[in-house]
This record gives structure tokens, C-alpha cells and sequence, in this order.
């Protein structure tokens, strides 16, 4: 009987340490991720359809109204194109890069407001002030585009909401333009009565949301250690 | 928050600290800077409303944030600690700005020129010599145009690769620790 008792309490130890290398287990990390950027690649398809009213009276409009628009997105690709040929040659003119057109000190600060930033070399905010003029001046020429179908002088929130939705690389920026604003840009769409005098011809998909922060690393799970059998209690039983 | 048509076609720096406080304005650019950029992209007749500018100056940040942070994941992802010009190239590329990167190659080479011929020796061991630089853009712009899906876009909202367990493997990479760092490294936050 004390010999029994005895060799039990090696078991029990023996049990503990197993625990505890399981437990050990735990903080193991998966290998570092090589090869291409970790990206997801997430395809939005932008069709746009023309919505065809009731009736051929309404066709003929329709019609006229769609030879309006396209050559409003005529005017606005040769725009950008101009756009991007001017950027070329002013660029070519800097010779002074002290004297920029945002401030550096500010950039610097945005970049680091993400906690995983660290160091910043110098060249990088010269690098955002000339980015960010080239993308304030598409924006802006974008959301003017609307601000003219709307026969309006004024350019305002709901042509810079327009602008980001009708631009697949403004997607990120759907979050910044409130719902208000993106059901305007809808309701603009839909033709108004038997005569429709406003609004673009194409249809909008209505309240378009992208998905909503796609997964794309998995969070490591949680490995169970492997369980130790006592050879000891084994051959007891 | 209702459409203003305010005429706001006038300087309007009073408007940018009176209804931001000092420490918010910090994460915007200036919004005469900003209403003056996008005047040059505008006929001479046109105004802009005020919603409109503050709009375009939280655009703007969230596009600096939005590069930067997939900038910040590729020096991660190669054990570096700089962020340089090049790897904001990289990023707009991958993220469908590859319109801005032409014009801004030249840009940065010849910033990069200026910057040498002020300061040879102090020069910064992150920057690469001029020779590397061109070497260093083309290879980015091959690897960017193999990354590149035709038909797709890169969606990046919010930190996706802010998990724990990333950062832990990063900081035992950096410290040149084990691959498995042991239970004690758990707390440990790379930095």
C-alpha cells in the first residue's frame, strides 16, 4: 500500500510537466510571411446601366440626353489628359525643392499618426506634396465634372461624393463621404418626370458599399500541445 | 450636415483654426493650401463651398495614411526601418495610382541629385547613391507590374496587418531572436 501510494506521486509530476510544456505551446508563431505582398485582391465590377424609361417619347430624350453626357466624358478625359501631360513639364521646371506647396512638417505628422510608421527619410514628404497636389487636382477636376452636369457654378460636398463613387482608386475614401451625400449623387440619376432636364443618364448602383475590411491575414490560432500518455498509469490500468 | 453654396471664393484662413481644435488640425493639411490647389484644377468662375474643401482636406489625409501604410507593411515585410521615396512609389503603383508615378520618378531622382550635391558625406545610409537608384526604381516597377492584377483593385481599409502575432514575429526578426520565440517574448512589442 505505501509502495502504491509512492509511485503515484511521480505520475502526478510527471502529468504537471506535460501541462506545462502544452502550456509552453501556446506562444508558438507561424513563419514569416515570404513571396508577394499579402494583398487581397477584391475585383469591384463598375457597371453602369442606362435605366430606359416608359414610352418612345421618353426614348428620344433619353437619347439625346445620353449624347450630352458622353461628350461631357469626352471633355473630361481629354481634361485629365492635359492633366497628366502639364504635370510632366511643371515638374521638369522645379528647381527649387524648399519651396513646396504643402507643408512638410504637417505630412510628416499624418504619416506618423499610424503607430507602425517609425522612420521617415526625407525624401518621402517631398515625395507626398508633389503626390498630393496631383491628387487634389483630379479629385477636384472630377468632382467639377458633376458640379457642370448639375448646370451649377458652385462646387460642392456632393460632387466630391460623386467623384470618388464614379473612380475605382478613390474607393478608400467611400468611408469620408457620408450617406447624404452618396444618395444625392442616386437620386441626381433618376430622370425627372415625362422631361428629364438634370441628372446624368447612367444609373448609379444605388448605396454602393465596398466590403467592409476585408479579411486578408488570418489570425493565428490557438495550437494545442500534444497531450502526454503516462506509459506508467497506462500499464497500471 | 446640410449643402452650403456660401461663397467662400475668397482667401479663408480664419477658417482653419476656428472650428478645429489645435490638435485636430494637426491631422489635416492647411486648408488655404488646400482651396488654393484646387482652384488651379477649376475655370476662373467657379467657387468652392467650405463643406467642399474640409471634404477634399480629409481626402487628402486619408490618401496619405491609405500609401503610407502599404508602404509601412513592405518595409516590414523586407526588415527596414526607413521609409524612402521609392517605397511610396511602390504603394501607389500597387494601389492603383500609376498615373502620379511616372511624373514623381523624375521628381525624386532629381531631388535626390540636389540632396548629393549638398550633402555627399552626410548622406543617409537608407537613401541608396544615385547609380542604385535607377536600378532600385526598375526593379519596383517590375515587381509592381508582376503584383499588379489588371481589372482588379487593391482595397486596403483600416490596419489589417496590425495583429499581435505579426508584430511578435517582426520584433524577434529584428532583435535576431529565434524564429519561436519563447512564452517570455509574449508581452514583448517590437520597437
Amino acid at each position: 500500500m505505501d509502495h502504491q501510494g509512492h509511485s503515484q506521486n511521480p505520475s502526478m509530476g510527471v502529468v504537471g510537466s506535460g501541462a506545462q510544456l502544452a502550456y509552453g505551446s501556446n506562444p508558438y508563431q507561424p513563419g514569416q510571411i515570404t513571396g508577394p505582398p499579402g494583398s487581397v485582391v477584391t475585383s469591384v465590377g463598375t457597371i453602369q446601366s442606362t435605366g430606359q424609361p416608359a414610352g418612345a417619347q421618353l426614348g428620344q430624350h433619353q437619347l439625346a440626353y445620353q449624347h450630352i453626357h458622353q461628350q461631357q466624358q469626352h471633355q473630361l478625359q481629354q481634361q485629365l489628359q492635359q492633366f497628366w501631360s502639364s504635370q510632366y513639364q511643371e515638374i521638369e521646371k522645379v528647381t527649387d525643392f524648399k519651396n513646396h506647396s504643402l507643408p512638410l512638417a504637417r505630412i510628416k505628422k499624418i504619416m506618423k499618426a499610424d503607430e507602425d510608421v517609425r522612420m521617415i527619410s526625407a525624401e518621402a514628404p517631398v515625395i507626398f506634396a508633389r503626390a498630393c497636389e496631383m491628387f487634389i487636382l483630379e479629385l477636384t477636376l472630377r468632382s467639377w465634372n458633376h458640379t457642370e452636369e448639375n448646370k451649377r457654378r458652385t462646387l460642392q460636398k456632393n460632387d466630391i461624393a460623386a467623384a470618388i463613387t464614379r473612380t475605382d482608386i478613390f474607393d478608400f475614401l467611400v468611408d469620408i463621404v457620408p450617406r447624404e451625400d452618396l444618395k444625392d449623387e442616386v437620386l441626381a440619376s433618376i430622370p425627372r418626370g415625362t422631361m428629364p432636364v438634370a441628372g446624368p443618364a447612367d444609373a448609379l448602383p444605388y448605396c454602393y458599399m465596398p466590403p467592409q475590411h476585408p479579411s486578408q491575414v488570418g489570425a493565428a490560432g490557438v495550437i494545442m500541445g500534444k497531450p502526454v500518455m503516462d506509459p506508467n498509469m497506462y500499464a497500471q490500468q | 450636415m446640410a449643402d452650403s453654396d456660401n461663397d467662400s471664393g475668397g482667401a479663408h484662413n480664419g477658417g482653419k483654426g476656428s472650428e478645429m481644435s489645435p490638435r485636430e488640425q494637426d491631422r489635416f493639411l492647411p486648408i488655404a493650401n488646400v482651396s488654393r490647389i484646387m482652384k488651379k484644377a477649376l475655370p476662373a468662375n467657379a467657387k468652392i463651398s467650405k463643406d467642399a474643401k474640409e471634404t477634399v482636406q480629409e481626402c487628402v489625409s486619408e490618401f496619405i495614411s491609405f500609401i503610407t501604410g502599404e508602404a509601412s507593411d513592405k518595409c516590414q515585410r523586407e526588415k527596414r526601418k526607413t521609409i524612402n521615396g521609392d517605397d511610396l512609389l511602390w504603394a501607389m503603383t500597387t494601389l492603383g495610382f500609376e498615373d502620379y508615378v511616372e511624373p514623381l520618378k523624375g521628381y525624386l531622382q532629381r531631388f535626390r541629385e540636389m540632396e548629393g550635391e549638398k550633402t555627399v558625406a552626410a548622406r543617409d545610409k537608407d537613401a541608396p547613391p544615385l547609380t542604385n537608384a535607377t536600378n532600385s526604381a526598375y526593379e519596383s516597377a517590375n515587381y509592381a507590374a508582376a503584383a499588379a492584377v489588371p481589372g482588379g483593385i487593391m482595397m486596403h481599409q483600416g490596419h489589417v496587418y496590425g495583429s499581435a502575432g505579426f508584430h511578435q514575429v517582426a520584433g524577434g526578426a529584428i532583435k535576431g531572436g529565434p524564429a519561436y520565440p519563447g512564452p517570455g517574448s509574449n508581452a514583448g512589442r517590437p520597437r
